[in-house]
């Protein structure tokens, strides 16, 4: 599933936003991962992502935390986050490389950005999943600025209402920017959901 | 999903995380619409109603209702596959499976994403098309169990009614058929009554870059400036 390909927003808006997978392939490399998981789960810990989550467990806006994430990873597991900073991406992704799990890891994110962290830990990416654009009946879409802050879902899990009924609050001022990022991002139980892009698009919001 | 309206005091907060849009107030009460339902789970797990009325309903995990379940709550594990949420690993393991080799593309397109959902007729419409193409269906992808006859691209007749947050059509073709394809998805789009989000998987060239560039370009397709980067750290297990 590409749940992290399809965010909407500028170029601009979406620097510093990088999401993390790390995927042992079922059947394939899946079997014993689950200590390994765990070891990288520490590292992440230590880095601080944004925000974090898993299927078994919710995102940390609903209740998870990294200890849970751990405890409960299933037989096929995987690693999902997001991080606000090229920096700490990069520490991670070095750490991954270094230590030779063996495990894929894609980072999604601007990809001129995600090239130049490549180059500069000596690593060649291997493939890429491109997104060419929403097709059909764009009619029934929100309005862009909405959408920017629905599509940090890639599951859909956010629904467009919640999103405006959001923005209207912060807008009368009944919201905090704070506030307003973390509701969001509740149904997205992945973790995947930025809420410090998010803050940045609300206000961006406000300002128009 | 049910709500019980005896307990139900009519709040609203529900009707706001609904992605299906299928929660309404009726007399003060919360109802749902079990046509528009996804079966996606968000009211029960992530609204925090007050009156604990969100109740699972007893059908969500029987065939055909299962079909949104399984499509539209990734926290649901197709046990076919073991792989959870609505497709495949597509990029996220391609290090590793060489599911998209070099020379091929990989396209995913996401009917329903964003926003809308999609009933499988408009599903159907799609893969029929494609089919009719020579398309040949990812078999890992929950959706090609869905189909009645996989060379045909026709859906099962119970599951058509059915309703998901998003289902992925997906397949793997040469670089040197992507216009072609192309062409046949840009035709029956009109005919769709909702949207779908389209990716493209391609392995990378040795100085990193994206072999298909120049098909997209004359193709008049533009990629967005984020993406999705497998970064080859996999390996397989001997």
């Amino acid at each position: 599933m590409t749940h992290s390909l399809y965010r909407r927003g500028s170029v601009e808006s979406l620097q510093n936003d990088f999401v993390i997978l790390i995927t042992p392939a079922v059947n394939i490399n899946h079997k014993n991962s689950k200590s390994k998981l765990i070891e990288i789960l520490d590292f992440i810990k230590e880095l601080g992502p944004v925000n974090i989550g898993s299927y078994d467990c919710g995102n940390i806006f609903t209740g998870a935390t990294i200890e849970k994430i751990q405890q409960t990873l299933s037989e096929t597991p995987r690693v999902r986050c997001v991080f606000d900073s090229y920096e700490k991406v990069k520490r991670l992704v070095k750490e991954l490389k270094e230590r030779e799990y063996g495990y894929s890891v894609t980072v999604s994110g601007l990809i001129d950005d995600v090239m130049m962290m490549s180059k500069e830990l000596d690593i060649k990416p291997h493939s890429v999943n491109l997104s060419i654009g929403i097709h059909g009946r764009v009619e029934k879409l929100p309005e862009e600025g909405n959408l920017n802050l629905i599509t940090m879902c890639g599951h859909g899990m956010v629904s467009a209402s919640l999103v405006k009924m959001v923005v209207e609050r912060v807008n009368k001022g009944v919201w905090d920017l704070d506030r307003a990022a973390k509701e969001i991002a509740k149904p997205c139980h992945c973790g995947i959901f930025n809420v410090e892009r998010a803050k940045k698009l609300l206000q961006q919001n406000i300002s128009r | 999903m049910l709500i019980e309206k005896d307990s139900c005091s009519g709040c609203g907060l529900c009707l706001w995380y609904c992605p299906g849009g299928a929660i309404s107030l009726k007399d003060k009460k919360a109802e749902i619409d079990k046509e528009l339902c996804l079966e996606c789970y968000v009211c029960l797990k992530v609204t925090d109603c007050p009156k604990g009325a969100i109740k699972e309903d007893p059908m969500a995990y029987e065939f055909p209702r299962s079909v949104r379940t399984y499509f539209s709550d990734p926290m649901a594990y197709h046990k076919d596959t073991l792989v959870p949420g609505r497709g495949t690993e597509e990029v996220k393991t391609n290090d590793v499976t060489n599911r998209v080799k070099d020379g091929e593309v990989g396209v995913c397109i996401e009917m329903g994403r964003p926003c809308c959902g999609s009933s499988f007729t408009d599903v159907e419409k799609v893969t029929m098309a494609l089919a009719g193409a020579g398309i040949k269906f990812e078999q890992e992808n929950p959706l090609t169990y869905l189909m009645e006859d996989k060379e045909k691209g026709t859906i099962k007749e119970d599951v058509k009614k059915q309703r998901v947050v998003s289902a992925i059509v997906e397949f793997t073709i040469s670089q040197s058929e992507l216009k072609r394809i192309v062409s046949k998805i840009q035709e029956i789009e009109k005919e769709l009554d909702t949207v779908f989000s389209l990716g493209m998987i391609t392995t990378l060239e040795e100085d990193g870059s994206i072999p298909i560039k120049e098909t997209l370009d004359e193709l008049g397709l533009e990629y967005r400036p984020n993406a999705k980067i497998n970064l080859g750290l996999g390996r397989r297990i001997s």
